[in-house]
């Protein structure tokens, strides 16, 4: 792997320098990240293997998500990754605070931490531009502020959320990433987190493995509203990408929209195509975690029902603990969708340079 | 292909690895955990049959037992059973075997002569 077929990783977890976030923080909020009063936290689900991956650990004590270096060395290095898109988790969850200037304040000093120690140490970093969606015109802000360091490529949120992502109310971000033409992506984990709904419409589950296997549902409910709601028709130049939200779930789904549209399309007027269409120009997909069926051929069986080959993105997730690696993904997927899923569609995303030959 | 080629290769001294300790070894390029479960020493090669995580470096604890809904959980086999550092898939070290799939570790057959601790490769 990797020498013929160069690769994007559009979802990679580095780690910011806690005590660079902190100086980058205006007061009150730096005496307020100092006391260790740093967020929403999370719901306290256990997963018995932690959810960073043990096996990081370097020599000097550190972890390799740590720094940069370590990052470009034991990771990029070693899966020759072309290109790595960096989206800092931790500030996704502050992005569920009840206050919202605290949420953007933590949200600006990571993306500034993100722009000085990650973008300036390795060519092949891009990053996101994290937001908090609490209050969407600091985001737009935000947007405007990051977008001028060319590194950033994307806009990130919280895809655990208190009304979906389609309503109006979050349209000042989305005008804001449509003028530096910059996707925008929901990332899972903070489900329940905060000023969150409910983890699931059923409640709250019980356990991290019933709540993880249940994240599918909330971006559904992300992806339904969007499409109703009329973004992509408001936005027309808007990409949205599902981070980690699992692949196979998406061709029943698109069944049932199209379905559903024949017979009330009167509702949502300005839907002049049937939602699967808009779901095949708009919307993006990352791999991690990709299903497992036993047989792998049915794996196949779905990537054939919706357009992969235009909306499928090669992840890892690293360093958390159900990330997969790229010679597992390349082997799981048809031979014919592997130079679009490892790299081309990404490239094409984030403007990234076409896929030289490895030959 | 039997025992074609098989050597056996000294990997540590008895008492050196403590129990519910492991010591990593490399034989001809392989990388090989040696374990002590209860005193006896268990050889795996370190490679998950998932993603080929290097799964030697995974936490060896107990797990919980089959039970009842709403009744208290039942914890036991504390050493025995090695979970991966990626995904967390859990192996029981005495046979193998994974307790939620069907694929299992490549173990070495291991003797101890004298003070030796010994591998069939």
């Amino acid at each position: 792997m990797g020498d013929t077929l160069p690769m994007i990783d559009t979802d990679i977890h580095p780690v910011m320098n806690g005590a660079h976030m902190q100086a980058c923080l205006p007061e009150p909020w730096r005496s307020r990240w100092a006391s260790g009063s740093r967020g929403p936290g999370h719901l306290g689900y256990w997963n018995p293997n932690g959810v960073m991956r043990s096996d990081t650990k370097l020599a000097d004590g550190s972890k390799v998500e740590q720094a940069a270096e370590n990052l470009s060395k034991h990771f990029m290095d070693k899966y020759e990754f072309s290109y790595g898109i960096l989206n800092p988790a931790g500030a996704l969850h502050v992005g569920l605070s009840p206050d919202p200037d605290y949420a953007a304040a933590v949200c600006s000093a990571g993306n500034q931490v993100v722009a000085e120690d990650w973008l300036k140490a390795d060519s092949r970093y891009r990053a996101s531009i994290v937001v908090s969606p609490q209050d969407p015109h600091l985001a737009a802000e935000e947007i405007h502020r990051c977008a001028d360091n060319s590194g950033f490529v994307q806009v990130l949120m919280p895809s655990g959320q208190r009304m979906p992502y389609g309503q109006r109310f979050f349209y000042p971000i989305y005008e804001a990433a449509v003028v530096h033409d910059l996707p925008v992506a929901i990332h899972p984990g903070s489900e329940g987190v905060g000023v969150s709904g409910t983890p699931t419409a059923a409640g709250y589950p019980t356990t991290y493995f019933e709540w993880h296997t249940g994240l599918v549902g909330s971006y559904l409910a992300h992806l339904a509203s969007l499409v109703c709601e009329g973004v992509f028709v408001k936005f027309p130049t808007l990409k949205f990408v599902l981070v980690e939200g699992g692949v196979a779930w998406l061709p029943p789904i698109m069944w049932r929209f199209d379905k559903n549209w024949k017979a009330l399309r009167q509702t949502t007027p300005w839907l002049e195509k049937p939602p699967s269409a808009y779901i095949a120009e708009h919307i993006r997909v990352t791999t991690q975690p990709i299903e497992e069926p036993e047989n792998m051929k049915h794996l196949h069986a779905m990537l054939e029902m919706f357009p992969a080959d235009k909306m499928l993105m090669f992840s890892t997730d690293f360093p958390h603990w159900d990330g997969d690696t790229p010679d597992y993904v390349a082997r799981s997927i048809p031979k014919s969708l592997q130079s679009r899923v490892m790299y081309d569609t990404a490239a094409e995303l984030y403007k990234l340079p076409e896929a030289i030959d490895g030959e | 292909m039997a025992n074609k080629g098989k050597q056996k290769i000294a990997v540590a001294k008895v008492g050196e690895i403590a129990v519910g300790d492991r010591k990593l070894v490399d034989v001809d390029g392989k990388s090989i955990g040696i374990f002590n479960v209860h005193g006896d020493h268990v050889a795996v090669l370190n490679v998950c049959p998932h993603q080929l995580a290097p799964i030697c470096l995974g936490r060896v604890a107990g797990t919980t037992f089959a039970s009842t809904p709403g009744e208290p959980l039942k914890w036991g086999r504390d050493g025995e059973i090695l979970a991966c550092p990626w995904h967390g898939w859990e192996f029981d070290l005495k046979t193998g075997e994974a307790l939620a799939d069907k694929r299992g570790l490549r173990k070495y057959p291991v003797t101890v002569e004298g003070e030796r601790v010994y591998i069939e490769v």
